[in-house]
């Protein structure tokens, strides 16, 4: 039964959407460094609202000063980068208000960054938010779940080793 | 083993796009490549660690390659980083 267990019951752990909005596959972000891959595989959020929530139980790896990007090593082990916008680091930090530090543990859900979408959208930038899993290759199984209007209460990617 | 020393001309440093850039550039040599910069050191390979290094313009990096493509990778890396970084 052991076995069976371990092959059909396998949990398979969640990674929650990051913003409140529509969740398109990553490969409908405009800006190959996403696109590509070359950051890892996962997800891209289209926000409606600027509160940043962890997707998981994890630990904040790097809140990047300019507070237009976070990385985070979660609970399953999966390497985490979320990206507010495209192009945002040259925002210097100005419509973002960071609410962690690097070392803190986050549980999923929790308010990490709050955005101002209309500041971004107004300095001619794109507030489309990637959420990539940059240790891909540590998950054969990685399904994501596109397409839908989301809430940080909706799975985005499942993961499993 | 091959060291050499680049300074971070970028203003906004080694954010993402530049680090994903390197891993790419980096992945394909056999050596390994190891980034110290005054706030630490790093894997190259690793996006995640490079992006921990908080790089900013105007810091020194030391970059070591060694294994047996070193002379090509450090070459090639010392190129990229003059132009992207």
């Amino acid at each position: 039964m052991g076995f069976f267990k371990k092959l059909f019951g396998k949990k398979l752990d969640g990674l929650y959407a990051p913003m409140a909005g529509k969740a398109v596959p990553v490969t409908e972000v405009p800006d190959p460094t996403f696109a590509e891959g070359m950051l890892g595989n996962g997800v891209a959020v289209i926000p409606t609202d600027g509160k940043v929530y962890a997707p998981c139980d994890a630990t904040v790896d790097m809140m990047f000063e300019t507070g237009h990007a976070v990385s985070l090593v979660a609970d399953c082990g999966a390497e985490l980068l979320i990206h507010i916008g495209l192009e945002t680091v040259g925002l210097e930090g100005k419509p973002f208000t960071i609410h962690v530090k690097n070392g803190d543990k986050v549980k999923q859900g929790q308010l990490m960054i709050e955005a101002d979408l209309e500041a971004i959208k107004a300095a001619g930038l794109n507030t489309i938010t990637p959420m990539l899993v940059c240790n891909t290759d540590s998950f054969p199984t990685f399904e994501v779940h596109t397409g839908a209007d989301v809430t940080r209460d909706d799975v985005l990617i499942e993961l499993g080793k | 083993m091959k060291e050499f020393k680049h300074v971070i001309a970028d203003p906004m440093g080694m954010h993402a796009r530049p680090a994903g850039m390197l891993v790419k550039a980096v992945a394909s040599y056999a050596s390994t490549v190891t980034i110290t910069a005054p706030t630490g050191k790093a894997d190259a390979k690793r996006l995640m660690a490079l992006m921990r290094l908080a790089a900013k313009q105007g810091m020194e990096l030391t970059v070591t390659v060694e294994g047996p493509d070193e002379d090509k990778a450090a070459a090639e890396i010392q190129a990229f980083l003059a132009a992207n970084l």
